[in-house]
C-alpha cells in the first residue's frame, strides 16, 4: 500500500511539474467523457420532461375526426350528432364533447385590430357545455358555456387564455368581442389545454348560436374529445364503428399522447451514435496521451536513468508512467463527468427540463476513461522500463 | 578489518554484436573499505564502461561482478536493480538532479519504494543535505542552486542510502576550480573504515588527491598504485 501512494505521489508530481502538458493531454478524456454525459444526460432529461408532462396530461384522452368514408367532394365531414350519445354510452368511457369550428369568422378584441385579425383569424368553435370536464382543464375566470346559453342561443363566449391574454381581457371584466361585427360577451376564460394547444387562443361558442349566428346547418361536430381512463385503446378503435354505424359518415381517432410517449421513450439509436461519437473521442484523447507520454519518456530520459541508478526497478520504472497516465485518466474521467452533468444540468435548467443524470452511467464512463488512458500509457511505460540507464545517463 | 565490497573478477565486456568492441579486457579488481580512490585514463580507456560494470548499471560479457562476496552477474533485473540502490551511491558530471523536484525530494527519491514512512524519508534526506552543508536549501529546486551546491545535492542523495560504495563519474568536470575543491574535500570526508569512495576521471590531479590510483589503457588496468595518506 506505501508504494501504492509513493507511486501516485511520484506520479502526481511528475504531472504538475508540467502543467501545460498535462493540461492538454488531460483535455481529451476531458472532452471525451463530458460529450458523452452530456449528450446522454440532455437525452435522457428532455425525454423525463415528456414523460413527466405525461404524466400531467394523463393518457385516455381519444380524438375522433370526421372522416367521410365514401369521400365526399367540398364538404366538410361531420360527425352525426346522436354519435355523440353512442359514444358516450360505451362502457369505459366519462365524458365526450364535440366541437366544430366556424370557417370565415373574424373575431376581433375592439374594431380598431380588424387588419391584423384578418390576417391571423383566431378560431372559433362551437362546442358542447362539458367541454372542461373532458379536457379536464379548469376555468381560470367565469363560467363555461351553460345550458341557459344554449338554450336561449346566448351571445355567449369563453375564450382561451393566450387569447385573454393577447386581448388584454381582466379577470372578472364585463367584456364584449367582436364577431364578424356581432358583439358576444365574454363570460370566461379557459386555461391552458396541453393536450390541444390550438384551443389556447380560440373562441368558444355554443352550437345553438352557432347554428343560429354562422348558418352551420345542424349541430353536427366535426370532432369528438373522448375521455375513457380504462381500455383508452380499445374505446379508440371502437369508436369509428359506433359513429358510422355502417353508414357513410366516419371517424379517425388519435390518442394525441401517443406521440409524446412514442417521443418520450429514449431513443437508443441516438444514444448509441453519442457514445460512439464520445467513444472517438476518447480514443483521440487515449492517442493524444501516448504521444505526449512518448515524448515525455524521451524528454525524461535523464530522470528514468537516474531513477534506474538509485535503485529502481524497471517494473517500478514501467508503473510510474503508467500511474502518471492513469491520474490522467482518473482526473479526465472526474472532470469530464463533472463537465459533462454541468452542462446537463444547465440545459436543464435553461429549458425546465428534469434533469435525468444516472450515476452508474457517470461512473462507468469515467472508467472507460480510465481505462482508454492506462491503455495509452502502457506503450510509453514500457518504453521508459527499456531505457538503459547507462545510455541515459551519458557518462564521463 | 579491510573487506573486499565491490571486485570485478576477470571481467570482459564487449559492446556490438556484428562489429565487436572490446571495452574491456579480463580485468580484476577489488574495492575495499575505507578505499578513496580513482580510476583514471583517457578518453575509450573503458573507464566508463567499468564504472558501469562496479555500479551494477550493466552487466559483463565475461566474468563476474561481486558485491560483498555475492554474485550480481547471475541476478535478474530486480535483484540488480536492489542491490544497486542499498549498495551503491552514484554521483555524476552533471548532477542529474530531477529538475522538477526540491533539494529535499531529489535525495528523498534515492529512499522511494523502501517501505519506509514519507516523515522517516524527509528525515533522512533532511539530515543528508544538512551533513553536506546545505541545511534550509531543502526547498528550493536544482535551477535555484549553484553548481557547487547542485553536485553537493547530488552527493546527499548518493550518501542517504548509506551505500558502501560512493562512485563518482567526473564529479568536478562541470565546476570551477573552487567549487571542484571544496567538492573534493567533500568525497574525502565521505570516506569510513565501512565504505569506500571511488572517483572515475581523465583529470590526474583529482586521481592524485585520492589515496589510490588505478590506471587504465585500451580496456585495461596498467597500474594500481597506493598514494598514502592524501587526506
Amino acid at each position: 500500500m506505501k508504494r501504492f501512494f509513493e507511486l501516485v505521489r511520484v506520479a502526481i508530481a511528475g504531472l504538475t511539474a508540467r502543467k501545460v502538458r498535462t493540461l492538454l493531454i488531460l483535455l481529451g478524456p476531458i472532452l471525451g467523457v463530458g460529450a458523452i454525459v452530456a449528450a446522454i444526460g440532455i437525452n435522457e432529461s428532455s425525454k423525463g420532461y415528456l414523460k413527466s408532462q405525461l404524466q400531467e396530461l394523463g393518457t385516455d384522452l381519444i380524438v375522433a375526426n370526421a372522416q367521410d368514408s365514401l369521400g365526399g367532394f367540398g364538404q366538410t365531414p361531420r360527425i352525426p350528432e346522436d354519435a355523440i350519445g353512442r359514444v358516450s354510452r360505451l362502457p369505459d368511457v366519462t365524458s365526450v364533447t364535440g366541437t366544430y369550428q366556424i370557417s370565415n369568422v373574424v373575431t376581433l378584441p375592439f374594431d380598431d385590430a380588424e387588419d391584423y385579425y384578418k390576417a391571423f383569424p383566431v378560431p372559433v368553435l362551437a362546442t358542447g357545455l362539458n367541454l372542461p370536464e373532458t379536457m379536464e382543464v379548469p376555468m381560470v375566470s367565469g363560467r363555461f358555456i351553460n345550458q341557459f346559453d344554449y338554450d336561449h342561443s346566448a351571445r355567449a363566449a369563453v375564450i382561451g387564455r393566450d387569447l385573454a391574454d393577447e386581448y388584454g381581457y381582466m379577470r372578472g371584466e364585463q367584456r364584449t368581442i367582436s364577431l364578424n361585427g356581432i358583439d358576444y360577451g365574454v363570460v370566461g376564460v379557459l386555461d391552458w389545454v396541453l393536450l390541444e394547444p390550438s384551443m389556447d387562443s380560440a373562441v368558444f361558442i355554443a352550437f345553438s348560436t352557432a347554428e343560429k349566428d354562422w348558418e352551420i346547418e345542424n349541430q353536427d361536430p366535426t370532432r369528438l374529445y373522448v375521455r375513457a381512463p380504462t381500455n383508452t385503446k380499445l374505446v379508440a378503435e371502437e369508436i369509428p364503428t359506433v359513429v358510422s354505424l355502417g353508414g357513410p359518415d366516419g371517424a379517425r381517432t388519435s390518442v394525441p399522447t401517443d406521440l409524446l410517449n412514442a417521443e418520450s421513450q429514449v431513443d437508443e439509436s441516438l444514444n448509441t451514435l453519442t457514445k460512439l461519437m464520445g467513444g472517438l473521442a476518447l480514443i483521440v484523447g487515449g492517442v493524444g496521451i501516448a504521444n505526449v507520454m512518448s515524448i515525455s519518456v524521451i524528454q525524461r530520459s535523464s530522470e528514468i536513468g537516474i531513477r534506474r541508478a538509485l535503485g529502481h526497478t524497471r517494473t517500478t520504472i514501467a508503473m510510474q508512467f503508467l500511474f502518471e497516465a492513469l491520474v490522467v485518466g482518473v482526473l479526465g474521467g472526474i472532470f469530464g463527468a463533472l463537465a459533462g452533468a454541468g452542462v446537463v444540468w444547465f440545459t436543464s435548467w435553461s429549458r425546465d427540463y428534469v434533469m435525468i443524470l444516472s450515476l452508474p452511467s457517470l461512473i462507468g464512463w469515467s472508467l472507460v476513461s480510465v481505462a482508454v488512458a492506462v491503455a495509452s500509457g502502457l506503450y510509453p511505460s514500457m518504453k521508459a522500463a527499456r531505457l538503459e540507464p547507462l545510455e541515459t545517463l551519458r557518462l564521463g | 578489518m579491510v573487506e573486499s565490497l565491490l571486485s570485478l573478477e576477470s571481467v570482459s565486456r564487449i559492446y556490438g554484436t556484428d562489429v565487436e568492441v572490446h571495452a574491456l579486457h579480463q580485468v580484476s579488481l577489488d574495492i575495499f573499505s575505507g578505499d578513496f580512490m580513482s580510476i583514471v585514463g583517457p578518453s575509450g580507456s573503458g573507464k566508463s564502461t567499468m564504472l558501469g560494470l562496479l555500479g551494477l548499471l550493466d552487466v559483463p560479457t565475461k566474468g563476474n561482478v561481486k558485491v560483498k562476496g555475492v554474485d550480481a552477474t547471475s541476478m535478474n533485473d530486480f535483484q540488480r536493480s536492489r542491490l544497486r540502490g542499498d549498495a551503491i551511491g552514484f554521483v555524476f558530471q552533471q548532477f542529474h538532479l530531477i529538475p522538477h523536484l526540491s533539494a529535499l525530494g531529489n535525495v528523498e527519491t534515492a529512499l522511494l519504494y523502501r517501505g519506509l514512512s514519507p516523515k522517516t524519508r524527509k528525515k533522512k534526506a533532511a539530515e543528508s543535505l544538512d551533513k553536506l552543508g546545505l541545511g534550509g536549501r531543502e526547498d528550493h529546486r536544482p535551477v535555484q542552486l549553484s553548481g557547487g551546491e547542485q553536485q553537493r545535492v547530488a552527493i546527499a542523495r548518493a550518501i542517504v542510502t548509506d551505500p558502501l560504495v560512493v562512485l563518482a563519474d567526473e564529479p568536478t568536470g562541470a565546476l570551477d576550480s573552487e567549487n571542484a575543491e571544496n567538492i573534493m574535500k567533500v568525497f574525502a570526508d565521505l570516506k569510513s573504515p565501512e565504505r569506500a569512495v571511488c572517483l572515475v576521471t581523465h583529470d590526474m590531479q583529482i586521481a592524485d588527491a585520492t589515496e589510490r590510483k588505478i590506471s587504465m589503457k585500451d580496456g585495461e588496468i596498467v597500474q594500481d598504485l597506493i598514494q598514502g595518506d592524501k587526506k
